[in-house]
Order: structure tokens, then C-alpha cells, then sequence
């Protein structure tokens, strides 16, 4: 797989496409699954890990998918990195070590993890409120690989896995939403507690412990034992619309209340995004929030959202620096950064208003 | 003060009240164990292990204790590792650490039963050939016997082809 490539395409969960595009970025299912006749990843030694990833890798191919291996062993930080901007494997596996890989898809809707925390980590991810959609995708890839697999399955606790929270199911359902309404006004505190008593979990773009930069939540189930996975998925399906709307009316009432304010708030955000010769990677992703917003507001009429999206991912370290194509400290990324954002930003522009 | 039953130095000072009158007993250990009226004797072979050990057993009780010795035959990954690393070492260790585990299944998901989609092969974890086969070879491999290592990796070859 060539990842250089990664920087002039983007996944089809940035097409900022599919229903509730404009708050709802991407929904996102994974499994995890263990092989029956190893220990689990943290206790397989270095040989046991490559027999793992050899059985994974011969069971892909069995099964005709078509899917893109790329070992971790030999790729550079950076290019690790890359890949986990880009939501193609978790923190945990770019910084693991032994033998451990990843297998994409060609559309980067599909990922296979081998040799993370368990054994594997199946994901697909698609653009807008689609979980229905997604189950059906994963369920048949889950199906199509358990018939090459022997997965460590015990009747009673259902699929086992290296750590006791993911028993079951395996599964981990979540959506991706941008709440910068909600944020704005801190209303998000109360939306927090209240999914936390129905047991959702609330995180960062990034994951556990990230930070919500740029106003991206990721909302999934952390129960996954005893309720199926449709039930799993219903319930989140069930949430994910109420906070929508919450988001929809606070934006509304933001609008309403101080519709000058929030123009001027808009429209500077995409000044400075236009015009500025350095920005950091938080700054950036505040900006972008706000432009987002106000695309989907109509306060913006000469942007894309696909735009947007990708910049998001396209302004992070890995992807500027792979883009750069040279290695670059911070100040260096800010300079770069504001560069590839003014390009951008004008290549973006609908072609009627580029043309004014 | 020194032992009513011996000159040894008294450590153990009981009181008891008979009748109204109340009386007083000042034993060294080894009188008052005789007595019945002390704990028992230190383990053997004091080692930190066993005392730590020893203080479980004692004062959080006999599962407990069962607990923190118990390791898994398969994959050596001990109960008190996945209780400060958080992570199992084997899918057969749901088996080996039953007792302690299912509970804080049950407190993590509010349940105890798989409701969810099934594979159409199974096997129980510690029926696993390919698991049994790996934790011998592991163990030739520490006492570097060889020749079993080479049988035992032929075997597992086999299951892998069989499949």
C-alpha cells in the first residue's frame, strides 16, 4: 500500500455525505476477536504474534476480501502516525511493538486490525447516520472470516476477548457528531450526564482521553455483554437523533438570539483560515468548527463541506508533514499549515464563486 | 511483665469478668497458643510471598486468597496480573479465574449472558488444542528441549493443516 497516496485521497467517511451529514461525520462499528488456539495478544510472544498475523492474513485472502495489508513493523513514526489521523488503526497499535498489522480497504471504509489488544479488530466506518448500513457490512465480513477462523467463543460470555469490558459482543458501536452549538452554549455537560446514566460513553475525536478539538464527540455503547448487537445498535440509534436535534435547536436559538454575532463569528473564523500565515493544529481545528457550522447554517455559500472535513484530517502533523514531504518542526507545521489551508480554501470554493 | 504460666515476657493480656469478679491473664505466646488463645502460628518459610499470602488468607478471606495464588495452566498469566494490568493472557483464563472474574463481568455490563450473535464453530477454550500444544511448547522451549519443541511444533502444523 502506498500511504503517500492517503494524502491526495480521503476516506468515504469524510465525503460529508449520507443522512445528518451536516452533524452526524461518520458512524463507526467495531469487533473485537480472538483466535481460540493463542493467548492473547499481550502475552503472545514475538513468534506466536507472526503465526496470528500469518492465520489472519491466509484467512483474508480465503475469504476473497479485498483488502490491503500494511505491516507496522517497518513503517516509520510518521507514517504510523498516519494512519491514526486517518481513524485506519488505534493509538494502541501504531504504538505497540512485535509483529502487527493493518488491512484496508479500498474505499478506507473497512479496517482490520491484527495483533492489537485483541487479536483482531474489526472496522467499518461510513459517512452520516447509516449504523444499519454498517452492521450489514461488518456483520458479513465478521461471517466471512469467522468461517476461515477459529474465534475463542464460550457460550455463556460469547465472543472472549483480552479485556473483560468488551466481552460478549465485542462490539463497539459509535457515531461521530460535531456539536459546536451545544459546546458553544454548554449545554454538552448536561447531553454528557445524561448518556452516562444510560451507559454511552462520550470521548474525543481521537478516542479515550483525546480532547473534543474542533467540537467532534464520539458517542458509542460501553456495555456488551447481554443485549444483542441490534439492541446495541438500536439504542444508539434511538439517542443519536434526540441529540441531533439538540444540536439543530441550539444552533437555531444561537441564530435567532444573535444572528450578527454569530455571522461575524463565522465569517472571521474563515477569514483567518484565508488569510493567516500561521496556525496551530488547535486553532485550526476551532476555526474549521465554526466554518463548518456556518456552512450548514448558510451563512457560507462558497464552501464544501467535503472540504472541511478533509481539512480537518489533511491539517493534522502526519498528514501536513507527509504532504510537505519533509519532516518539520512545530513552527515549521504552522507556517506549512496555514499555507496548505489558504490553497486549499481556494481550490474549494464552488466554481460559480471562484469565478466572481 | 512476664508470663503467668512460664518467665517468658508476656505478649498476649487478656481480662475476662466471672461472677462479677474480674480477672486478669498475662501469657507469652507460645503459653497462650497452647491455650487455645492466640492465632496460629506464623507460616513456614517466611518469605514476603507467603506472609503477603498468609494476610489475604487471613484477613479477605479464603476465596480471595484462592484467588490471588490462582494462574492460569495454559497461557501462566496469574489472577493478581490481570487485576493490575487490566488484560487477560488467554481465552482460557475466563475458565481459570471463573470465580473472580465473573463478578466484575457482572458489575461492568449488568449482566452475565451472551444474548448476542453465535460463530457455527466452537470449541471450549481449554479444549484447544492449538492453546494445550502452544503452552507445552512454550515450556520445552524454557527448559530447552529441544526435540519436544520440534515434536510439539509438527503437531501443531498438523492441527493448523487439519483445519
Amino acid at each position: 500500500m502506498n500511504l503517500d497516496a492517503l494524502t491526495r485521497t480521503s476516506g468515504e467517511w469524510l465525503r460529508g455525505t449520507g443522512p445528518e451529514s451536516d452533524i452526524v461525520i461518520c458512524s463507526r462499528i467495531r469487533l473485537a476477536r480472538n483466535l481460540a488456539d493463542f493467548p492473547f495478544t499481550n502475552r503472545a510472544s514475538d513468534a506466536e504474534k507472526t503465526e496470528i498475523e500469518r492465520v489472519c492474513r491466509s484467512a483474508m485472502d480465503k475469504a476473497g476480501l479485498d483488502l490491503d495489508y500494511q505491516s507496522l513493523v517497518n513503517l516509520g513514526p510518521l507514517d504510523r502516525q498516519l494512519l491514526v489521523e486517518r481513524q485506519l488503526v488505534s493509538r494502541e497499535l501504531s504504538n505497540g511493538d512485535g509483529p502487527r498489522g493493518v488491512a484496508i480497504g479500498p474505499r478506507e471504509n473497512m479496517s482490520v486490525m491484527i495483533n492489537e489488544e485483541d487479536h483482531l479488530r474489526i472496522q467499518v466506518m461510513n459517512s452520516g447516520f447509516s449504523l444499519p448500513d454498517v452492521w450489514e457490512q461488518i456483520n458479513d465480513l465478521d461471517d466471512r472470516l469467522e468461517e476461515q477462523l477459529h474465534y475463542a467463543f464460550n457460550p455463556q460470555l460469547g465472543y472472549l476477548t483480552a479485556c473483560p469490558t468488551n466481552v460478549g459482543t465485542g462490539i463497539r458501536v459509535g457515531v461521530m457528531l460535531h456539536l459546536p452549538a451545544l459546546a458553544n452554549t454548554k449545554q454538552i455537560e448536561k447531553v454528557f450526564r445524561a448518556l452516562h446514566k444510560i451507559n454511552l460513553a462520550v470521548r474525543g475525536l481521537y478516542g479515550e482521553g483525546t480532547q473534543a478539538d474542533g467540537d467532534f464527540y464520539q458517542i458509542s455503547n460501553q456495555q456488551t455483554l447481554g443485549k444483542s448487537e441490534r439492541e446495541l445498535i438500536r439504542n444508539l440509534s434511538d439517542v443519536i437523533p434526540q441529540i441531533i436535534s439538540y444540536e439543530r435547536q441550539a444552533r437555531q436559538e444561537w441564530i435567532g438570539q444573535r444572528r450578527q454575532h454569530l455571522h461575524d463569528q463565522v465569517s472571521r473564523a474563515y477569514g483567518v483560515l484565508k488569510t493567516a500565515h500561521t496556525i496551530s493544529s488547535s486553532e485550526t481545528m476551532h476555526l474549521l468548527s465554526s466554518v463548518r457550522m456556518g456552512i450548514n447554517l448558510g451563512l457560507i455559500d462558497d464552501l464544501e463541506i467535503r472540504t472541511v472535513n478533509e481539512l480537518f484530517i489533511h491539517t493534522q502533523p502526519a498528514h501536513l508533514q507527509k504532504i510537505q514531504g519533509e519532516s518539520l518542526e512545530v513552527d515549521e507545521r504552522n507556517i506549512a499549515r496555514a499555507g496548505y489551508i489558504r490553497r486549499r480554501l481556494l481550490e474549494g470554493r464552488h466554481d460559480d464563486e471562484t469565478a466572481d | 511483665m512476664t508470663c503467668q504460666r512460664c518467665s517468658r515476657e508476656a505478649s498476649v493480656h487478656l481480662s475476662e469478668t466471672v461472677d462479677g469478679s474480674r480477672r486478669e491473664l498475662h501469657l507469652c505466646g507460645p503459653c497462650a497458643r497452647k491455650a487455645g488463645l492466640a492465632p496460629p502460628d506464623p507460616p513456614p518459610n517466611a518469605a514476603l510471598e507467603a506472609i503477603v499470602d498468609h494476610l489475604i488468607v487471613q484477613h479477605v478471606g479464603e476465596l480471595v486468597g484462592e484467588l490471588a495464588r490462582a494462574s492460569c495452566p495454559l497461557c501462566g498469566q496469574t489472577f493478581m496480573e490481570f487485576r493490575t494490568g487490566g488484560r487477560l493472557g488467554c481465552p482460557n483464563d475466563y475458565e481459570a479465574f471463573a470465580p473472580g472474574l465473573l463478578p466484575l463481568v457482572r458489575t461492568a455490563h449488568g449482566a452475565s449472558r451472551h444474548v448476542g450473535k453465535s460463530p457455527r464453530r466452537r470449541t471450549p477454550p481449554g479444549k484447544s488444542p492449538g492453546l494445550r500444544l502452544r503452552a507445552r511448547l512454550r515450556e520445552a522451549i524454557a527448559r530447552e528441549d529441544y526435540e519436544l519443541a520440534a515434536t510439539l511444533r509438527d503437531q501443531l502444523r498438523q492441527e493448523d493443516a487439519d483445519r
